[in-house]
């Protein structure tokens, strides 16, 4: 019993990462861009979540820190791929080489070499900072969390409704759908696409942060593991709307946390098996769902204004 | 307007090189030490004597296979972004090979070394069947496999072949491993990289069905509507760009690395990638780049004794050339910008 | 009637290439004024223009008198101009609803209000008689219907002026007469219409006044009724219009390939054959004559083999074909001209060179053995060679394809195609987008390889060609063959009725 609490619990914390980056996807590919590169995004947002946090001693910095370090980096392939119309996939790929360099380079500034470990404070639960107790697997489920896992679950909600109830959400859709049409209709493909990728750097920012904010209390290369490109297969996994992906993301963060609890519980295993968990799910997930519908029509064409 | 394009492709990764340099020294000026010290012994580094050179040339060798592994399966179109995964599964096999068979000398050599290419080409095949079969993304899933390939290694130095108190396995036998060339650090897998290279360019470039595989990756359709078995190439460049990187790992294993250990082959797949699209798929080239990188490695080892800064600027380097490669490749080829190059040209022409 | 738009010494141009030289007209208030040319007069272009898709070289536009810059589709729309592209601008993955308001400016609040807007949709839609189907995805509704949702749109944005770009180009004669029903209904509440087109009948049919554009340019505006269609066409193309050119084939020789009652996902309309039973024999053109999207495009793919069939038989020259493949049918001297040149037909990133050998590189001409070594100085001479033989304009064989005019593009691919003297040619749309030199070029080289024994199976949209080169003329609507009839003196009106499936 104790195992199953552990796990469901590990599973909100793991997928929480994967929201925020998955979401940052979706928000991209709405808009016809698809980001290869949130790996790198969620890298460079790691270590200054990691860095600030340390300096300011607020997590909560931290994390809009990573966004707005998020932001930055990802309006060089705003610019690349909306202005430039450089590939996409090419310069996502540029971005994962870009990003976690520029991050391991700082840390090296910051800390010097062969520096010792150093560790931050993470974000506090609900539950800890208003003193409510946590005895019974609920109240630990609901109240026992970081805010970020709130808000993550807000962030489904929101773009739940904003894709589906909202006009601002439907012009949106029809950027990513059929640019060149929605231009003719007076939505500005442009902008649209630039704000797409403010809000893709953000989320993908803070869900590089939240791994150093929330989840471990400290900064090493290579941190998000993979978690960047498990969410493009959430994406896909989620069928590009913002309940599929929350489900995704339950589902690649249970593979996570099954992971976790098995390592603990060892049988004999080497634990490296376990650790392949969610790389494979994602895999056969993939492999089982195949490619019947395609995402966005609009998405990984460039959009040249005049074109011929 | 050929010409210009022909000149483009060679002007915009060079200028983007030096960018990338002189944004590299705006970095090192900051850290307090001087650029010209710094880029002189990162020179001396790299290429300031035979030794230098031999160890430059010794660690482009695993980025010359992945970059060539980039380049073969992106000529056909499909985006093996898995050369890591190859080159650790190709390295794991030749270990296996060398150092538990108990074959040695030349046999276990050529064993190992066929090993490993199979143990690559086979990594590769999963993706490339789900993406001919299933129609799914191989970026995502070549990804994954890197990571398993990644863990799986680890099982192997940790656990299963494990060589004593450190996790690490055991080393290649003396006479199983790949020589030294001239007593340098370099070893017969760098000759064996150029030797590939030469292959593939030749295959490309010069056979028929080289040219119907880039014809496959230039335009996948057309390729349908005019008789080639797409499906067919696409698992081809995906073997062999898998096969290429095993190559890699297992010549690398057994001329340099010697044994499995934490942290090997770690990033040579982007890496590798970076490089083929800065040389822009062309398969010589791609070696030159590696090359470049591998010395721009190597001397930034002497450049931080040197200067103290860190040698991750060299990364910092590398990476900004492949920002700005692609990019530059992008706007050159804007309709404006060739306009606004033709503008000028017909100035010249009309003065 | 007042003036409410007029256009003045528009020039557009794309690099060295323009697409509008100097061209000036006018629109008055409830009027329907055409725009008539071949394709690549310069209408769209010109469309374009005035609806702020691009910004024109030189040149000023006046809307009610005013001087405006229209340097976005929204401007335009904010002034009242309002578009149906040729291509419809609509969201397949969306509703009509949701197409009709996207991007919509008047409603406020940040949530759609579903039922403020149906209503305002629905009264719309009645007061012109544009009857749609709020609910069903664009992709369920016919092409008819699509292009009722496209006025709609623009008529929601309060066009006072509406654009419709070639409206006619995919409808069938009877949903042509609703839309012209609808444009009547339009002009009689005020608003004015621009009708692009290049056939003559309905521009003579809808026209209050008709402006010729010829190559870019204006050729000169004219009152309907003081005009004919005789006069129209010769103004249109600069010349006299002469009958066919070509000699008609009455017997043609053994058969090519036949189709015995094949189908292939027949229950749908649009894509897919049903029943289909033909046969094209040697030395003949049959012409396949119908709307675009009624199977044309899937009966070509499978007589070359990219696609097979559901059910029943394809015979290649006597024996029944088994396997369906590109390189089967490729081996059996079958060449393709693909619809799509572009996309199908051409790898643009190649050189014309390469595009040329692209299926023969293993022919021991070009390469030795069996394509181990490609002979590339024999490539460039042979490429040398049909360039001039097919008159292919190019700076070198070595020029990449993509930067060659549609025109020379297409004669690539007819070169590659017809030089293996195949013994069966499709060709789907050869001409479309091409000058009349061009086109007339094509002609003359199926002609010339249907008198050397080659069977032709020409599809075209363009039923002025169909009637121009084919010697059997058959007619497609949903996936079936209506009817087949002589390309000798060929009854136009019982082949148009079988066109619009009666």
């Amino acid at each position: 019993m104790e195992f199953v609490a552990n796990l469901i619990l590990a599973t909100v914390r793991m997928a929480t990462p994967l929201i925020f980056l998955s979401l940052a996807e979706l928000y991209s590919q709405r808009a016809g861009l698809v980001h290869i590169g949130l790996e790198g995004l969620a890298a460079i947002g790691s270590l200054v979540g990691f860095l600030v946090s340390l300096i300011t001693g607020s997590p909560t910095l931290g994390v809009l820190a990573g966004a707005a370090v998020g932001i930055l980096v990802n309006m060089i392939f705003a610019y690349a791929t909306i202005t430039l119309c450089a590939e996409q996939i090419v310069y996502g790929m540029a971005i994962n080489i870009f990003a976690p360099a520029l991050a391991a380079f700082i840390y090296r500034v910051y800390f010097g070499a062969g520096s010792e470990l150093v560790q931050v404070g993470l974000m506090s639960t609900l539950a800890a900072t208003f003193g409510v107790s946590t005895d019974g697997f609920l109240s630990r489920l609901l109240l026992d969390q970081t805010p970020m896992v709130y808000l993550a679950f807000l962030l489904v909600i929101f773009t739940v409704i904003y894709f589906g109830r909202t006009r601002s959400g439907l012009n949106y859709k029809a950027v990513g759908e059929y640019p060149k049409a929605a231009a003719t209709l007076g939505i500005n493909v442009i902008g649209v696409k630039y704000a797409a990728c403010v809000i893709c750097g953000a989320l993908a920012g803070m869900g590089g942060a939240y791994l150093t904010t929330c989840y471990a209390n400290t900064y090493a290369d290579g941190i998000v593991s993979g978690r960047g490109f498990i969410a493009l297969a959430a994406v896909i996994f989620g069928r590009w709307t913002g309940g599929g992906v929350l489900l995704a993301c339950l589902f690649f963060g249970f593979c996570d946390a099954l992971q976790i609890r098995l390592q603990v519980g060892s049988f004999g295993v080497p634990y490296q098996f376990f650790q392949m968990i969610p790389y494979v799910a994602t895999v056969v997930v993939l492999a089982i769902i195949g490619a019947k519908k395609a995402g966005p029509k609009g998405s990984g064409k460039p959009y040249l204004k005049e074109e011929r | 307007m050929k010409n210009s394009n022909r000149l483009m492709t060679v002007l915009v990764p060079v200028l983007s090189i030096l960018l990338a340099f002189l944004i590299g020294c705006i970095i090192i000026t900051i850290l307090g030490a001087s650029p010209a010290t710094a880029l002189q012994s990162l020179w001396i580094g790299a290429f300031g004597n035979l030794r230098n050179l031999g160890t430059t040339l010794s660690r482009s060798t695993p980025l010359i296979f992945t970059g060539l592994c980039a380049c073969f399966a992106y000529r056909c179109g499909v985006f093996n972004l898995g050369g890591e995964g190859q080159f650790l599964m190709g390295s794991i096999a030749a270990c296996v090979v060398a150092t538990q068979t108990g074959i040695t000398g030349m046999p276990g050599l050529l064993l190992a070394l066929i090993a490993g290419t199979l143990a690559g080409g086979l990594w590769a095949l999963i993706p490339g069947v789900l993406k001919v079969c299933r129609g799914q993304n191989e970026m995502i899933i070549s990804i994954m496999l890197n990571y398993v390939a990644t863990l799986f290694m680890g099982v192997i130095y940790t656990n299963w072949l494990r060589d004593g108190s450190v996790p690490q396995t055991a080393a290649v036998p003396d006479e199983t491993q790949l020589s030294r060339l001239f007593g340098l650090r370099v070893t017969w897998a760098f000759v064996i990289a150029l030797v590939v290279g030469l292959l593939i360019y030749y295959f490309l470039f010069h056979t028929s069905q080289g040219f119907r595989l880039r014809a496959v990756g230039l335009n996948m359709t057309a390729a349908r509507f005019n008789g080639f078995a797409v499906t067919r190439y696409m698992l081809l460049s995906f073997v062999v760009s898998g096969a290429i990187a095993g190559l890699g790992g297992g010549a690398e294993l057994l001329g340099t690395q010697l044994r499995l250990i934490n942290g090997f082959g770690s990033g040579y797949g982007f890496d590798g990638v970076a490089m083929a699209l800065i040389a822009q798929l062309h398969p010589l080239a791609t070696i030159v780049v590696a090359i470049f990188f591998g010395a721009l490695r190597v001397g930034s080892t002497t450049m931080q004794a040197a200067t103290g800064v860190p040698t991750s600027v060299s990364d910092i380097i590398q990476a900004l050339v492949i920002v700005f490669t692609v990019a530059g490749l992008a706007m050159v080829k804007l309709p404006g910008f060739r306009a606004a190059v033709e503008r000028v040209f017909r100035r010249k022409e009309a003065a | 009637m007042e003036e409410l738009l007029r256009m003045e010494h528009i020039t557009k141009r794309f690099g060295d290439v323009y697409a509008n030289r100097d061209i000036s007209f006018d629109v008055r208030t409830g009027e329907v004024h055409t725009l008539l040319g071949e394709n690549g007069a310069g209408k769209s272009t010109l469309m374009n223009v005035l609806f702020g898709l691009y910004q024109p070289t030189a040149g000023s536009i006046y809307f009610r008198g005013q001087k405006v810059r229209i340097d976005s589709p929204a401007q335009a729309v904010k002034l009242g101009i309002g578009m149906v592209h040729q291509h419809f601008m609509l969201v397949e993955a969306m509703t009509v609803f949701e197409n009709i308001i996207l991007g919509d400016r008047n409603a406020k609040g940040i949530f759609i209000n579903r039922d403020a807007r149906r209503r305002e949709i629905l009264a719309l839609s009645e007061r012109y008689g544009l009857d749609v189907e709020l609910d069903k995805p664009i992709t369920e509704i016919a092409v008819g219907a699509q292009q009722r949702v496209e006025i709609l749109k623009a008529l929601y944005r309060g066009a006072e002026l509406l654009v419709l770009d070639e409206p006619s180009a995919a409808l069938t004669d009877q949903e042509v007469e609703g839309l012209f029903d609808i444009i009547r209904k339009l002009t009689g509440e005020g608003k004015s219409v621009i009708f692009i087109s290049h056939k003559m009948r309905e521009v003579l049919r809808i026209s209050d006044r008709i402006t010729i554009l010829r190559a870019g340019e204006t050729v000169c505006t004219l009152d309907r009724g003081a005009t004919t269609g005789e006069e129209l066409a010769n103004l249109m193309i600069g010349r006299e219009l002469a009958p066919s050119h070509y000699e008609k084939v009455e017997q043609p020789g053994e058969p090519v390939v036949s189709l015995t009652d094949v189908d292939y996902h027949k229950e749908s309309k649009h894509a897919g054959l049903n029943g289909v039973t033909l046969t094209v024999g040697r030395g003949e053109i049959v012409g396949i004559a119908g709307v675009d999207g009624n199977g044309q495009s899937q009966l070509a793919q499978l007589v070359t083999g990219v696609l097979s069939p559901d059910a029943g038989q394809v015979d290649l020259k006597g024996s029944q074909v088994a396997q369906f493949t590109p390189n089967g049918f490729i081996l059996e001297s079958v060449s393709h001209i693909p619809e799509d040149r572009n996309k199908m037909g051409l790898v643009g990133d190649m050189s014309v060179k390469d595009n040329l050998v692209l299926k023969s590189t293993d022919d021991p001409r070009f390469s030795s053995a069996h394509g181990l070594h490609l002979k590339k100085r024999a490539i460039r001479n042979y490429a040398r060679e049909l360039q001039g033989k097919y008159d292919i304009r190019c700076a070198s064989v070595e020029q990449e394809a993509r930067n060659l005019s549609g025109g020379n593009q297409q004669k690539v691919i007819l070169a590659r195609e017809l030089e293996g003297h195949p013994d069966l040619l499709v060709a789907v749309h050869p001409t479309r987008g091409l000058d009349i030199g061009a086109t007339r070029f094509i002609h003359d080289t199926m002609i010339d390889a249907r008198d050397k024994g080659c069977g032709v199976l020409l599809i075209s949209a363009d039923f002025d060609e169909i009637l121009e080169v084919s010697d059997r003329i058959a007619v497609m609507f949903e996936g079936q063959i209506m009817g087949v009839y002589p390309g000798k003196n060929p009854p136009i009106s019982e082949i148009s009725l079988a066109m619009a499936g009666k």
